[in-house]
């Protein structure tokens, strides 16, 4: 094996564990004499067997790491084999990727080598080159590394899409056990200095009508789940704390499985089950497109965490069974969203329908509403002998087995046709 | 029963449905015929006279249009009865999407987007010479008649590379400055192999990851009848039955 195939099967594993994928939400024309453009609409050029998409070259510059946050695979006192691209490699791959269209662009992040100025520097010379010299308009996603220098970000955020500085942990005390260096403090510094960047191009814009492009895709962060003793209370309030500060697009959230790699403190943790991390997304969801607080979908929680048999919206339609039935040819809007089996799209299509006609039961099956979920808490325009169930004890029991298959996945797998993650 | 033939574009079903519309001829006696093949879908070859414009909303001219390229004979008649209420009965029935015939009619269109939108992800160029000009060569299988929605977003990103996308339902191809359409072309035409597939390969395999595995998700965003285009798609039995064996 070339030397260059070690250095992409090293650095492309050690990639992996990013869960974000996006290349939506950016629009920029082709360079005349470049090759690439984005359209806003993300695109998953493949799919793997673990049944997540492919949609940029996701590669870190170099596993080589002088941090040591006891999850990571790349971290200090890992024993994994270390490697670090060129520059031009890097380059050279995303030409020759992007030309067959096997991409949508580049995705590049890096372990921490000397210092965080000096790794950010490395990865905004890859961008710049790709921008600069190979006029390259297709998508690119930076990592923001936590600590490097505002100027720094400023100017990966010229050459950028998007960025993304990975908080990790909800809390610093998480950190201060499993992620030593760093500090949520300095996160949320490198994100505020993105948002600002974010800010100003959008100012000037309203201003002079036009200002140079800033990582217009936005910026992104993730989490890992279960890797500490932190509720899913405490990772969605924290969520939401994000989404409301720094005016992030995505938290992405990553469930912990002890591996060979992992620190031997952490070899003891039990796996955290798919599913949480897929209840997490799920609520996440809501809260960004629903109108769902954090604090709603979480209140009344077993222990803090999300039911792992029911959806979130299911589960608290069921704890606020008071509010139901509703009417879906009277409801408003921010009623019809909360009535579980029935996605955003629905409602709208919903709220066109009744002008024109009163919805009965089967109206909604043609829609492809789940109604195993909703016929409990609606009325229609004709008899729901269901509905008359609602208030039973056991509604919680009877609405288990059906959930084969949650329907917010559903969406959010759909959605990633246009958002390109999962 | 008036038979109505046509050759199978959108236009000329157009030309003839402003006919029997202004006509208020009834869906049900109406037989559509099309020709197999038609290579412009968007291009009139015919010309139906003066007939009095029927004015039905730009909705549904354009969601016709993406439905008329769905691969069924039936979507014609679909077409007419549609447009046909649309004028006699409800000029929002479009709005009504839990009618039957709306909804057949949206399926078709959300179809042809996917086709389109799987079309643009599933493209695989591979790199030629010929006469020592560069040029980037693609054998893709698509669902529906999507040839010439899908390959004006090519010209727009690949604008400064020579290209061809050789499929059973008609070619696109690029010279730098013209997009032309020809017709359907045989998988040997194009080049069998390509030097950085290798790397893609390699990618797609470190990519993965081991610890989960879900066949099914994947394989509903990437359709088993799309493998055979894909060179990458070759790894996936023997990276399930790797996984599977740990």
């Amino acid at each position: 094996m070339t030397d260059l195939k070690r250095k992409l099967e090293i650095l492309a594993d050690a990639a992996k564990y990013d869960a974000s994928c996006a290349s939506s939400g950016s629009h920029r024309k082709r360079d005349i004499n470049g090759i690439g453009n984005t359209e806003g609409m993300g695109i998953c050029h493949s799919y793997t067997p673990d049944g997540r998409c492919i949609s940029l070259l996701k590669l870190l510059l170099t596993n080589v790491c002088i941090w040591d946050c006891s999850y990571c695979v790349s971290r200090r006192s890992s024993n994994v084999q270390r490697a670090r691209f060129k520059v031009e490699e890097v380059v050279s791959l995303t030409m020759n990727f992007y030309k067959r269209n096997y991409i949508e662009g580049l995705f590049l992040s890096s372990g921490i080598i000397r210092s965080a100025d000096y790794t950010m520097e490395q990865l905004v010379l890859v961008a710049k080159t790709l921008r600069d010299r190979e006029h390259f308009g297709g998508y690119i996603h930076l990592k923001a590394v936590p600590g490097a220098s505002q100027e720094l970000l400023l100017e990966a955020g010229k050459y950028a899409d998007r960025l993304s500085a990975n908080i990790e942990m909800p809390v610093q005390d998480d950190l201060d056990k499993l992620a030593p260096e760093k500090t949520i403090g300095e996160i949320e510094q490198t994100m505020s200095d993105v948002k600002g960047g974010i800010d100003n191009a959008k100012d000037l814009t309203k201003r002079d009508g036009t200002a140079p492009a800033f990582a217009r895709a936005g910026q992104s962060t993730q989490l890992v789940v279960g890797a500490s003793e932190s509720s899913d209370v405490v990772i969605l309030s924290k969520a939401e704390q994000l989404y409301n500060r720094f005016k992030l697009r995505r938290v992405y959230y990553s469930a912990f499985s002890p591996a060979s790699f992992t620190d031997t403190d952490l070899q003891a943790r039990p796996a955290t089950p798919p599913m949480r991390e897929h209840r997490l997304y799920e609520a996440d969801w809501l809260i960004r497109n629903y109108g769902f607080a954090a604090h709603e979908v979480t209140d009344g929680l077993d222990g803090g965490n999300l039911d792992l048999e029911k959806d979130p919206k299911l589960a608290w339609a069921i704890r606020h069974r008071q509010l139901f039935p509703v009417d879906v040819n009277r409801a408003s809007k921010s009623l019809l969203l909360r009535i579980p089996g029935i996605g955003v799209r629905n409602v709208q299509r919903i709220l066109n329908i009744r002008r024109y006609h009163r919805l009965k039961l089967d109206d909604l099956a043609r829609l492809n509403v789940s109604l195993a979920r909703a016929k409990w808490f609606i009325v229609t325009a004709d008899h729901n002998p269901d509905v008359l169930r609602l208030d039973r004890a056991n509604l919680p029991d009877v609405l288990k087995p059906r959930l084969v298959q949650p329907s917010l996945f559903e969406q959010s797998a759909r959605a990633s046709v246009a958002m390109g993650e999962l | 029963m008036q038979h109505v033939f046509i050759d199978g574009s959108f236009e000329d079903w157009r030309g003839a449905a402003r006919v029997l519309l202004a006509g208020a001829v009834e869906p049900d006696n109406i037989s559509w015929s099309a020709a197999m093949q038609q290579r412009h879908l968007f291009k009139a070859r015919r010309n139906f006279g003066a007939v009095r414009n029927v004015n039905v909303p730009a909705t549904f001219i354009d969601l016709a249009k993406t439905a008329s390229c769905f691969d069924d004979p039936t979507r014609w008649s679909l077409l007419y009865r549609v447009v046909f209420r649309i004028v006699f009965e409800n000029r929002h029935l479009l709005s009504v999407e839990s009618d039957a015939d709306v909804r057949r009619l949206n399926l078709m269109a959300k179809a042809v987007r996917r086709d389109v939108h799987k079309f643009h992800a599933f493209v695989r160029f591979r790199r030629a010479e010929f006469d020592g000009t560069e040029i980037f060569v693609a054998w893709h299988e698509p669902h529906h008649f999507t040839v010439e929605l899908a390959a004006p977003f090519f010209a727009r990103r690949f604008g400064s590379m020579n290209f061809s996308i050789l499929t059973p339902k008609g070619c696109a191809h690029w010279d730098r400055e013209e997009l032309t359409f020809s017709e359907p072309a045989e998988r040997a035409s194009a080049p069998s192999s390509d030097e950085t597939e290798d790397f893609w390969l390699l990618y797609y395999r470190s990519i993965f990851n081991p610890f989960r595995l879900k066949v099914n998700t994947m394989k509903r965003e990437l359709p088993v009848r799309h493998w055979s285009t894909l060179p990458e798609a070759a790894l996936i039995p023997e990276l399930i039955r790797e996984t599977r064996d740990k």
